[in-house]
């Protein structure tokens, strides 16, 4: 919320969704202080910060890593409101993580109430080709529905960690560029709906 | 003087007595050796008294051990009992914690259903000394159901700098977060000012791992604001992070948001709207809320205090105000409201829980006693039906009779003859089964689904019996007397059952058809070959019977079984029977009256035969024997017995089937037609005999 957009770097939210045991920690982790934690320990809802360079442009990401377990799944709603960008993750070893995106997808467009909200389909765990479950292709063609980009990471690796991350802040900064050229300045989330539907239209 | 010191029992116990003293006396006081002689004589008698007594006392006390040993293998089953009912109820404990767990998963709800009273006292305090140190919270203290979790300070931070912003006071309940700040115009006791409260389910706490340089801080997230906040410590973030955990996740199983309007236990639903903070709760759900009856959203909690304190009735009468409480509602309610849902849910559970509680009070357990027997079980069959259960506690009832049965099948020994023992068995096991009937009538009454799973139980214990009764009773060395007498036992006890309108004679009568078939013609074959050994061994004499006394004493006999032998009578002690005919006459009436005992419609064909093929073995002999060259003295003899079978034997026989049956054996009556050559000679002989007898006479 950029009262003083003048003075402030800029702030964006970022959520982390997807099953449990996918790497979303393992991701976030890898991007926060470039280290990889081999165990598994479920989340229940951390948040992080982090001042970056995105385009020679010193920002904040606020990254707001989520519960996959599924007994969390009822409370999910009051973090996703203070959302502006979502990585939705699975992992490309195992076939239910992917097909609970779609379910993350819909819960986030519920709750949102945005077509256009920034989000990425993030296939984890690419240094496990061996023990790939879901294509890219299949992966890559859902995210073609959702009109998303599709990337795979590998938070062992580093692969396309960085990358994930700048892609969605490139996204929500355009979005929010956008609003506040459409809105004359008044970014408040609380007009968002409103002014959404002139986009949209 | 001497008197005193004549040898008796109380001189030589007393503890003063010595021997060595007395014998001195003695010897002094006594002169010549008869004097000393009957001393002595008598000190042996009492030696000899001494240790009769003594084996009397052993023998005694040994009764008294043995007695104390049974007492005590009587204690230690009750000790076997009574710790089986400890872990019964421990087991019982456990498995209510872990329900209580699974339900809520809290901590604080298993301790409500501990001593809710003491928490709900604490409570009051709680909520007292709150309103006594906030300003302005009145309000919002005020709701039903509203319990204190967790408070504390904190140091709220500002959300983009991370720069802190004001000390506060927070309060955790258990469906809201309350912030309180310092209160600057301080007056009193009143420290702190109300700020605002958050529902709990509209917000959404996160840990905050990295913020700068900022510690121990986490995050709420109230949608579109987000507020941090910062603890002094990081195990002071821990315990608030932990105590949101479970109140968010207790809620959510829950649901129970008490919120800001109390409604009358009618179903016509006052719908108040929220007068907090609607500022803040954008959800369409959090503005206008129908709320319950506190007594409503306990339920859940009573019900598993019920259950622990093992009150079930009033459990179930819970319930069922529950159940109708909801139907009330209806249905259009029933599908948005989720506390509604929710309770209804738990509502469900504990019903279930309940139900295997019951369920598990009819359960068999092999060392449980039974002691109480089906009464025992009276109070969950009823409960179970109160639940509308029947068909559940229907089978474990009659499980349960089941197992009884089998226990007390097992404690009739196998002792003494046969039919002891099945007089015994059968008694026990259709005793058991009119109790078990009568219990049941009385706990399923009307209940037609019942009432045939009870005849279907029954049928399955009578075949379990009478294949036991079979194996027990058909064996080979038992005589036919005896398995009718068994046989016969266990039909009168099977009529019992009647009186119930439960008729299992038949099906009783048809598992004995095949091995009553097998045991008649069995003894058909035994006494065929008897009857051939004494044909072999027959002299062809007339009986004699040594003294008056035999003789009449055999003809008491057969009078008694209906015949008069009178006119066979020779001299003082001679009939003019054969032995052989004799003990056949006397086999052969006994046979008869188990065979008129034991008939059925369905054994009467193999009864017949019987009878038929015994009869004529016996009748061969006699041909056979008049076929070869005989004296006329013999031959007369022979044909007096002939005619005894064919005439007089033959027709008591007939005359007792009849009153037995109503009718002729037709089958037996072929055996005049088989012999009717014999019977002509008989009936020539009787002419003569008559003329012979009148002469006599
Ligand atoms: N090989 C490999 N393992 C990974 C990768 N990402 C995560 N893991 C492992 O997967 C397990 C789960 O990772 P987490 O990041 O804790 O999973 P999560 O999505 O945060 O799970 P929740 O917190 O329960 O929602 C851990 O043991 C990680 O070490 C990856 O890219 N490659
Ligand atoms: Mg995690």
């Amino acid at each position: 919320m950029a009262k003083k957009p003048a003075v402030q770097t800029a702030l964006h939210k970022v959520i982390m969704v997807g099953s449990g045991g996918v790497g979303k920690s393992a991701l976030t982790l890898q991007f926060m202080y470039d280290e990889f934690v081999e165990n598994y320990e479920p989340t229940k809802a951390d948040s992080y910060r982090k001042k970056v360079l995105l385009d020679g442009e010193d920002v904040q990401i606020d990254i707001l890593d989520t519960a996959g377990q599924e007994d969390y799944a009822a409370i999910r709603d009051n973090y996703f409101r203070s959302g502006e960008g979502f990585l939705c993750i699975f992992s490309i070893t195992e076939d239910e993580s992917f097909q609970a995106t779609q379910e993350f997808r819909e819960q986030i467009l519920r709750v949102k109430n945005d077509e256009n909200i920034p989000f990425l389909l993030v296939g984890n765990k690419s240094d496990l080709q061996d023990k790939r479950k879901v294509t890219f292709q299949e992966a890559s063609d859902r995210a073609n529905k959702w009109g998303v980009p599709y990337v795979e990471t590998s938070a062992k690796t580093r692969e396309h960690v960085d990358k994930v991350f700048y892609d969605l802040m490139r996204e929500i900064r355009a979005r929010k560029m956008e609003e506040n050229k459409t809105n004359n300045g008044r970014g408040k989330d609380k007009n968002k709906k409103k002014k959404l539907k002139c986009v949209i239209l | 003087m001497d008197h005193s010191k004549e040898p008796t029992l109380t001189l030589l116990a007393s503890t003063e007595f010595q021997p060595e003293k007395y014998v001195k006396h003695l010897s002094q006081n006594y002169v010549g050796g008869s004097e000393l002689q009957a001393i002595r004589k008598k000190i042996q008698a009492l030696s000899e008294d001494t240790n009769n007594n003594l084996k009397k006392n052993v023998y005694q006390n040994y009764g008294q051990f043995i007695d104390t040993a049974k007492e005590i293998s009587h204690l230690e089953s009750e000790m076997y009992q009574l710790s089986h009912l400890l872990s019964e109820q421990k087991s019982l404990l456990n498995s209510l914690a872990s329900t209580s767990l699974m339900g809520d998963n809290s901590n604080l709800t298993r301790n409500k259903e501990r001593s809710e009273e003491k928490i709900i006292e604490e409570q009051k305090q709680k909520t007292q000394s709150i309103l006594e140190k906030v300003e302005g919270c009145k309000d919002v203290l005020d709701i039903p159901g509203r319990t204190f979790l967790h408070e504390g300070d904190l140091l709220e931070l500002d959300s983009l700098e991370n720069k802190p912003i004001k000390p506060v006071h927070v309060y955790l309940f258990n469906d809201g977060f309350m912030i309180t700040s310092r209160n600057s115009n301080s007056r009193g006791l009143m420290k702190y000012k109300f700020e605002v409260m958050y529902e709990l389910g509209s917000l959404a706490v996160v840990n905050v791992r990295d913020l700068g340089d900022v510690k121990h801080a986490f995050k709420l997230l109230i949608f579109p604001e987000t507020r941090i906040f910062q603890c002094s410590s990081n195990s002071n973030k821990k315990d608030w992070l932990d105590k949101f955990d479970q109140a968010k996740k207790n809620q959510l199983s829950q649901d129970v948001q008490r919120r800001e309007s109390i409604i009358e236990r009618s179903p016509s639903r006052t719908t108040i709207e929220s007068g907090i903070h609607s500022t803040l709760s954008e959800s369409e759900d959090d503005l206008v809320i129908i709320t319950h009856p506190e007594w409503f959203l306990d339920l859940p909690e009573e019900l598993d205090v019920g259950v622990a304190q093992r009150h079930f009735e009033e459990a179930i009468t819970l319930l069922q105000k529950g159940k109708d409480y909801m139907s009330q509602l209806g249905l259009p309610n029933a599908k948005t409201d989720h506390v509604l849902i929710d309770i209804q849910r738990k509502l469900d559970m504990r019903q279930s829980s309940l139900t295997e509680v019951l369920m598990k009070e009819l359960e068999i357990n092999p060392d449980k006693s039974l002691q109480g027997g089906l009464r025992a079980a009276r109070r969950a069959v009823r409960l179970l039906n109160q639940l509308g259960r029947s068909t559940q506690s229907c089978d474990l009832f009659l499980k349960l009779c089941s197992s009884m049965l089998k226990i007390q099948c097992k404690r009739v020994k196998r002792e003494g003859s046969t039919s002891t023992y099945i007089r015994h068995l059968s008694s026990v096991v259709f005793t058991n089964m009119c109790h078990m009937t009568d219990e049941f009538l009385r706990a399923f009454p009307e209940s037609s689904v019942c009432a045939s799973a009870y005849i279907v139980w029954a049928s399955s214990e009578l075949s379990s019996f009478s294949a036991h009764f079979i194996k027990q009773v058909f064996v080979p060395q038992t005589s036919l007397a005896t398995i009718t007498e068994c046989v016969f036992l266990v039909k009168t006890q099977c009529e019992r059952l009647c009186n119930y309108g439960i008729d299992l004679c038949y099906q009783l009568d048809g598992a004995l058809l095949t091995p009553l078939t097998k045991a008649l013609t069995d003894t058909r074959d035994k006494l065929i070959d008897s009857v051939k050994v004494r044909a072999l061994e027959d002299k062809w004499i007339p009986t004699n019977f040594h003294t008056k006394n035999g003789l009449s004493r055999c003809l008491n006999e057969h009078r008694e079984m209906g015949l008069q032998l009178d006119s066979y009578v020779t001299g003082d002690i001679w009939l003019q029977l054969t032995q052989n005919t004799i003990a056949f006459t006397k086999v052969f009436l006994a046979l008869l009256e188990c065979c008129l005992r034991l008939k059925t419609t369905e054994l009467l064909y193999t009864v017949d035969t019987v009878l038929y093929e015994i009869y004529g073995a016996q009748l061969k002999h006699y041909e056979l024997t008049l076929k070869k060259d005989l004296q006329k003295e013999e031959r007369q003899f022979i044909i007096k017995n002939t005619e005894f079978l064919l005439v007089t034997l033959y027709n008591l026989i007939q005359r007792k089937y009849t009153k037995s049956n109503g009718f002729e054996c037709k089958t037996f009556a072929k055996v005049q037609i088989d012999y009717a050559a014999l019977m002509k000679i008989c009936l020539g002989n009787r002419n003569i005999k008559t003329k012979y007898s009148s002469e006599f006479l």
